[in-house]
C-alpha cells in the first residue's frame, strides 16, 4: 500500500508542477499540449474506414476476409452448407496427411458441433480426442475449433474463452482448423472490438489470430510455425449458422 | 557486448562503426522496416488522423494518470487479478521473486518484455534460484549468447544465421546448419519442453484498459499465448504509462502499433486478458498478477515536453528512421531503450548525469518525429535535455573548487548521477559564433578572413578528405572534417552579390 500511495502522490505532485508549463504551451498554441482534449470516438465514421483489401461493394465480406487471410499465409475455404463444411474438413485433413505435418491425430475443442461433424468425415485418422489436457495436447497433429467472429479487413479470427475450450487447441498442434459462420464476419477491427465488449462482462481471454505463427528473428528471414501452428485453415460457413447452436 | 554502458556512448559508437557485419545487418533491417512501415501507413487513408487521435488519447491518459490507474486497478481486481505497485526496479523484482517463492516456482518462461529488461528481472530471479527462459526466438538467441537486445522489435538483429547456428551447436548440441527453418524448429522443440515444465509465466503488457481492467499483449510467434496460458501463475509487468481509457481506444492503437513496428496490418496474435478464469476447469492460469512500475516515470509528468516520452508505444519506428541508429545499432546506446526514443527516455529514467551523451546522439534531423505514431516531438525533447545538461554543468562548474572540500558536494554529484564531460572549448566556440552572427560588420569581416585562410585547404570545392588528399582543418576544428566534408565559404556571398546588383530576374512563368 505504501508504494501505491507514494506512486499516486508522485504522479499528482508532478502533474501539479507541470501545470504552469502546460499553460505556457497552451498559450503558444502548441497543439500537443492543449489542456482541453477533444478525443472524439475512435469508432466514428471517419476512423472506421476499411483497410487492406478494400470492400468495394463488389466483393463480399467473405471474399475480403479470404484475400486478407491468404495474404498472411492462411487458407480460406468457403462452404455453403453443413455437408460442404464436412467436405472441407475431409479435404484439409487428407492434404495434411500428405504433408510432413501428418494429420493423423486430431484434438477438438469442446464445441459439440465438432464431434458431430468429425463423425461424418471420411478420411481415416488414428485418433480424435475432445479437449485433451494441456500436457497431452503437445502430441496431437491437428487442432480444430470454431471461431466466434472474424475481421474481413485483416483476415483475423476472434476466439472467446467463454464460448469453448480452444485456447490451446488453436495454439499447440502444428495445424489449426477453425470454422466460422459467415454471419459473424465483420468488416473492421473496430466493429469486432465493439461486438466483443457488448456483454455485461468481457470474457477472461479474447484472442485475435491473423494467419499462422511467424517470426523473422533470424536475419529477417520469415519462418512459419515457430511456437504456434504452421498451418491455419479457416472454413467459412455460408450456410445456416452452425457455431451458435 | 552486454557490458556497454550509457556513460561510454562515444567509444561504443566508434566501435560499432567499424563493425561492417553489424552495419550491414542494420542497413537491411532498418531499410526493410522503414519501407514496410511507409507502405502500411499509406494503406490507411486516415493515418494522420489516427496519429493525432492516438496522441490526444495518450495526453488525456497522462494528464489524469492517477485516476485512470485507480480505475484500471479496481476493474482488474474485481475480475480476479491481483495488482502490485512498484516504485522502482528493486521493488518490482522483490514483488516478482516473492510471488515466485510463495508458489514454489522452479521454472519460469518469459515472453519479450522491455520493462523486465529495464529492471533486470532475470538476474533477480536467477539469484533467487529460479531458472528463467526467454521464449521469443530473438530473445532466446541472445539469452543463450549472454548478450543484450539491440533492437526493440528484432532483438538479435546483430547476429548472422551463421553465428546463431554456431551458438546452437555449442549450447544445444545440434548439427551445424545455416537453414533458418531448421534453426527455428530446433528452438521450437527445445522451448516446448520448457513450456511443458514451467510453473510461472512472465509477460509484458502493450496496453492496459482502465474501463475494463484488460491487459493486451501483441506478438507474432505464439510464445506470449503459451506463456500466458500454460503455467498456473501469470505475472504481467507494465510501466504505469501503458493505460488507455476505454476498450474501444484499442482500435486506434492496434492500427498504429503493428504498422509502425513491422508494417503488418495486425500482428499474428493479440491476447486480451481480463482477470482470471471463471471456473476451475477452464483453460489458463489460476492466478494473474499485474505489477505496475514507476521507476522514474512519474517524474517525467512534471513538464509537457518530458511528459511526451510517456506516450511511447515501443514500436521501434524511430530506431529504423534514425540515421544515427542506422549506423551504430542498439548496443552502443548502452541502455535497454536504444535509438531516438532511448536517447530521451534513458537519461530521464537513470539520471541525466549517467547518460549525458545520449541526448547528443542525434543530428536533430527530425526523421523520428516524422514516423512516430503518437507524434512525440523527439528533437524538442533532445534539445530540452541538452539544455538541462548544460544548466547542470554550469551549476557544477560554479560550485567548482569550493565544493570538493564540502561534505555536501559529494551528495550533489551523486544526485546528478555522476559528472558531466566538460565542454569549455565548445562553449567558447558557440559564444564566438553568436558574437559574429549578431554583428553584421564582424560577420562580413570574418567571411573575408575565412576566405583567405581556407585557400590552402580547399580541394575540389570541399574541405575534408577529398579523393585521398588531406584537406583538413587544424585541430580542434579538424575533429569535424576528420569524418565529414565541409562546404567552403563561397567565392562571393549573397550580400556581396546583392550589393553588386543581383536581382530576381527569373520569370515565374517560364521555369523550364
Amino acid at each position: 500500500m505504501a508504494a501505491r500511495e507514494s506512486i499516486l502522490r508522485s504522479i499528482r505532485e508532478h502533474l501539479v508542477a507541470s501545470a504552469p508549463h502546460d499553460v505556457v504551451h497552451a498559450e503558444k498554441g502548441d497543439e500537443q499540449s492543449e489542456l482541453t482534449l477533444d478525443i472524439g470516438h475512435p469508432n466514428g465514421d471517419r476512423l472506421s474506414a476499411s483497410v487492406g483489401v478494400q470492400n468495394d461493394g463488389a466483393r463480399s465480406l467473405i471474399e475480403v476476409f479470404g484475400a486478407n487471410l491468404e495474404a498472411v499465409g492462411g487458407h480460406c475455404i468457403v462452404a455453403r452448407s453443413e455437408a460442404e463444411v464436412i467436405e472441407a474438413l475431409n479435404g484439409i485433413i487428407a492434404s495434411l496427411q500428405d504433408s510432413p505435418l501428418r494429420g493423423r491425430t486430431i484434438a477438438l475443442s469442446n464445441a459439440p458441433l465438432l464431434e458431430r461433424l468429425m463423425a461424418r468425415v471420411e478420411t481415416r485418422v488414428d485418433e480424435i480426442a475432445v479437449s485433451p489436457s494441456a500436457a497431452e495436447l503437445f502430441d496431437y497433429d491437428v487442432g480444430i475449433s470454431t471461431a466466434q467472429a472474424a475481421i474481413a479487413e485483416t483476415g483475423t479470427l476472434m476466439i472467446d474463452s467463454e464460448a469453448e475450450r480452444h485456447r490451446l487447441v488453436s495454439l499447440v498442434p502444428p495445424a489449426h482448423i477453425a470454422i466460422v459462420d459467415a454471419a459473424n464476419i465483420r468488416l473492421t477491427l473496430g466493429e469486432t472490438l465493439a461486438t466483443a465488449s457488448q456483454g455485461p462482462e468481457l470474457s477472461p481471454t479474447i484472442t485475435f489470430i491473423t494467419g499462422p505463427s511467424r517470426t523473422a528473428d533470424i536475419e529477417l528471414t520469415l519462418a512459419i510455425g515457430v511456437h504456434g501452428p504452421q498451418e491455419l485453415y479457416v472454413v467459412v460457413n455460408e450456410g445456416p449458422p452452425l457455431t451458435n447452436s | 557486448m552486454s557490458h556497454l554502458t550509457t556513460e561510454t556512448f562515444d567509444s561504443n559508437a566508434r566501435a560499432a562503426l567499424v563493425d561492417t557485419q553489424l552495419r550491414g545487418a542494420l542497413r537491411n533491417a532498418t531499410s526493410l522496416f522503414g519501407k514496410r512501415r511507409l507502405a502500411a501507413a499509406r494503406g490507411l487513408e486516415n493515418w494522420e488522423d489516427l496519429r493525432t487521435q492516438a496522441r490526444a488519447i495518450k495526453d488525456d491518459v497522462l494528464l489524469h494518470l492517477d485516476r485512470y490507474l485507480e480505475e484500471f486497478v479496481s476493474n482488474a481486481e474485481q475480475r480476479g487479478a491481483k495488482v502490485h505497485w512498484a516504485r522502482d526496479a528493486s521493488e518490482a523484482n522483490q514483488i516478482v521473486c516473492d510471488l515466485a517463492r510463495q508458489q514454489g516456482v522452479r521454472n519460469v518462461v518469459k515472453s519479450k518484455s522491455m520493462v523486465t529488461e529495464e529492471i533486470h528481472l532475470n538476474d533477480a530471479l536467477q539469484a533467487s534460484g529460479m531458472e528463467v527462459i526467454e521464449t521469443d526466438l530473438g530473445e532466446y538467441i541472445i539469452q543463450l549468447a549472454g548478450e543484450a537486445p539491440s533492437h526493440i522489435i528484432v532483438p538479435a538483429i546483430h547476429k548472422t544465421k551463421g553465428q546463431i547456428a554456431e551458438l546452437f551447436t555449442a549450447k544445444l548440441g545440434i548439427e551445424p546448419t545455416d537453414d533458418v527453418d531448421k534453426l527455428t524448429s530446433v528452438a521450437r522443440n527445445v522451448l516446448r519442453q520448457r513450456f511443458a515444465n514451467a510453473d510461472l509465466g512472465i509477460s509484458g503488457v502493450n496496453f492496459a484498459v482502465a474501463e475494463t481492467g484488460t491487459i493486451l499483449i501483441l506478438e507474432n510467434e505464439g510464445n506470449v499465448r503459451l506463456t500466458t496460458s500454460l503455467p498456473k501463475v501469470h505475472i504481467a509487468l507494465m510501466g504505469i504509462e501503458k493505460i488507455l481509457p476505454r476498450f474501444v481506444d484499442l482500435d486506434v492503437f492496434l492500427k498504429l502499433l503493428p504498422r509502425s513496428g513491422t508494417g503488418q496490418q495486425l500482428t499474428t496474435y493479440q491476447s486480451l486478458i481480463t482477470g482470471t478464469k471463471r471456473r476451475p476447469e477452464d483453460e489458463g492460469p489460476e492466478q494473474l498478477h499485474i505489477v505496475l512500475l514507476d521507476n522514474g516515470r512519474s517524474r517525467m509528468l512534471a513538464h509537457p515536453t518530458t511528459r511526451q516520452a510517456l506516450a511511447c508505444i515501443r514500436c521501434g519506428a524511430c530506431l529504423n528512421a534514425c540515421p544515427v541508429y542506422q549506423q551504430i545499432g542498439g548496443h552502443a546506446y548502452g541502455s535497454v531503450y536504444p535509438g531516438p526514443i532511448g536517447a530521451v527516455i534513458t537519461p530521464q529514467l537513470i539520471g541525466l548525469g549517467k547518460a549525458s551523451q545520449l541526448p547528443y546522439a542525434s543530428s536533430l534531423c527530425g526523421a523520428c518525429r516524422e514516423v512516430c505514431p503518437v507524434k512525440i516531438d523527439i528533437p524538442e525533447l533532445l534539445l530540452h535535455l541538452r539544455a538541462e545538461i548544460t544548466d547542470r554543468k554550469q551549476e557544477q562548474e560554479q560550485a567548482g573548487g569550493r565544493r570538493q572540500e564540502q561534505a555536501g558536494g559529494r551528495r550533489q554529484e551523486q544526485e546528478a548521477g555522476g559528472s558531466f564531460k566538460k565542454r569549455t572549448g565548445e562553449r567558447f566556440a558557440f559564444r564566438l559564433f553568436a558574437a559574429v552572427m549578431t554583428r553584421p560588420r564582424t560577420y562580413e569581416f570574418s567571411v573575408k578572413v575565412g576566405r583567405l585562410l581556407q585557400r590552402s585547404i580547399v580541394r575540389r570545392g570541399k574541405i575534408g578528405r577529398v579523393g585521398g588528399m588531406l584537406a583538413q582543418l587544424a585541430p580542434p576544428l579538424g575533429a569535424w572534417t576528420n569524418a565529414r566534408d565541409m562546404r567552403p565559404i563561397a567565392e562571393s556571398t549573397f550580400r556581396e552579390q546583392w550589393r553588386a546588383g543581383l536581382r530576381d530576374d527569373t520569370d515565374p512563368g517560364s521555369d523550364t
